[in-house]
């Protein structure tokens, strides 16, 4: 009878649900999607409630358009003088990495142009076309808002250039990874993958398989391709297709070019995959714009300058090219007719 | 006759068929007792698929059979046969379908519906 209760048991539990918690919610103006697997219900929402609660600090913080976050608050003061202000610990730390990132990547990543962004209309939560204002775009160009203008002492920063106006759209997602990455390595959790708006970073694996990502194809409303995503690994895309206006037949995504304060036209979708490293969040986030602005002949410089081996590029007539490691990941859904290898 | 109902000590072959009896049990509960929500309709049209269609969405969907026009209607995550054009109308006394795995036929049409789940091939998209 033991033995037949024992079997029961066994049975039963085989029709157990597989031990994966999946929460979906609405931070930074985007979908948040958290996977854990491996642990009980409880701790996985535990877990995902403070990695939430983490996210909310960070983007009422840092928030760009919102005239009372902290990064808001130092605009005023760089756009004021030149008088230092106290920074949090943490907003000083992420201007030193921004500082140094925008630095190799030769200004193309540039989250010192807020009003550029502002005056495209990207500092919204609706995207709807703009006046398109040439002569005030060519003004903020002319004002070269850099990086390499905030100066930063200790907890206190101030900007040579009153044209500085952070916004951290491109870069505060990838921060948040790493910062998830840390806080569920903290709290024991062996196996994760958490999804910001497209930019996922995975931690062990799903069961006995490696966490697997769709990547969007930029014009279809599927996956074109999957990837496995080993632990510590991260994954980043920049697209003209999640944000972006038309006028005129003309589409204007929300990746403007600092060195000529326009959208980019030349390129649909930029996808890097980031081996693991501290700032392996934040490379997802930043390494593929430098990319997706660079000429078609210089992305692999553009990549290379950023540290990045693995990238796809979708190109405005929808051609592939990839690197010859990002080809070896890639598992192609719907193979594009034509592929470039670099 | 009293003495053949008396119990005795189960043999081997006893112990052999309520185990294959519980295994078959466990299988069944196993393969049928889920109620996960299904997340898309596929629907045959004679031995062809016809269409598939998310069921995430409010749509009405007529098909030309051999009998004439079957009217196929999703809406709330459900799908069902509205109206067919066969004698008995068995296909639509079925109702609304729901879970994964259902299924509806008109034979007389041969129109079929089944329920299909939401497996993807990947965790999360990156876009």
């Amino acid at each position: 009878m033991r033995f037949l209760v024992l079997f029961f048991a066994l049975i039963l539990s085989a029709c157990g649900k597989e031990p994966l918690v999946q929460t979906k919610s609405y931070v930074f103006g985007t979908l948040v999607d958290i996977s854990i697997y491996g642990e009980t219900e409880d701790k996985a929402h535990e877990v995902t409630s403070h990695i939430l609660q983490d996210f909310q600090r960070l983007h009422h913080q840092y928030h760009a358009w919102q005239s009372d976050s902290e990064l808001s608050k130092l605009n005023q003061s760089f756009a004021s003088g030149k008088t230092p202000v106290e920074i949090s610990p943490e907003l000083a730390q992420m201007l030193g990495q921004a500082q140094v990132l925008s630095k190799e990547s030769q200004g193309l990543f540039n989250p010192a142009i807020g009003s550029l962004i502002g005056a495209w209309g990207f500092q919204r939560d609706e995207f709807t076309p703009v006046e398109i204002n040439d002569l005030a775009i060519q003004k903020l160009v002319q004002s070269n808002p850099q990086m390499s203008d905030i100066v930063i002492k200790g907890n206190t920063a101030f900007s040579k250039n009153p044209a500085v106006k952070l916004d951290l759209g491109g870069y505060a997602k990838g921060y948040a990874l790493d910062l998830a990455l840390a806080e569920l390595q903290k709290q024991g959790v062996k196996n994760s993958l958490v999804n910001i708006g497209g930019n996922i970073i995975a931690l062990g694996q799903h069961g006995d398989k490696p966490w697997r990502v769709g990547i969007q194809h930029p014009r279809l409303p599927k996956p074109m391709a999957t990837v496995d995503l080993q632990s510590g690994w991260a994954i980043g895309t920049s697209g003209d297709y999640q944000r972006y206006f038309e006028q005129a037949g003309k589409r204007y995504c929300h990746i403007i070019d600092p060195r000529v304060g326009y959208p980019a036209q030349g390129t649909q979708a930029v996808t890097v995959l980031i081996p693991p490293n501290p700032q392996a969040g934040v490379l997802s986030d930043v390494a593929s714009k430098p990319i997706f602005l660079s000429a078609p002949d210089q992305r692999g410089n553009a990549a290379k300058a950023m540290g990045v081996e693995h990238y796809l590029v979708v190109d405005a007539e929808g051609k592939v090219t990839l690197s010859a490691s990002m080809n070896q990941r890639v598992h192609w859904l719907a193979k594009p007719e034509k592929i470039t290898v670099q | 006759m009293v003495s053949a109902l008396k119990w005795s000590k189960p043999l081997l072959g006893d112990v052999l068929v309520i185990l294959v009896g519980l295994i078959f049990v466990g299988c069944l509960f196993k393969s049928l007792w889920h109620n996960e929500q299904a997340a898309k309709l596929q629907i045959r049209l004679g031995d062809k698929i016809y269409a598939t269609y998310s069921l995430d969405q409010k749509r009405k969907i007529d098909i030309q059979g051999s009998l004439g026009v079957t009217r196929i209607v999703i809406a709330n995550g459900k799908a069902r046969f509205a109206s067919s054009p066969c004698p008995n109308q068995y296909c639509v006394h079925q109702g609304w379908l729901s879970h994964k795995g259902q299924a509806a036929i008109c034979l007389p049409n041969q129109v079929s519906l089944e329920l299909l789940g939401a497996k993807k091939p990947f965790d999360s998209l990156n876009y």
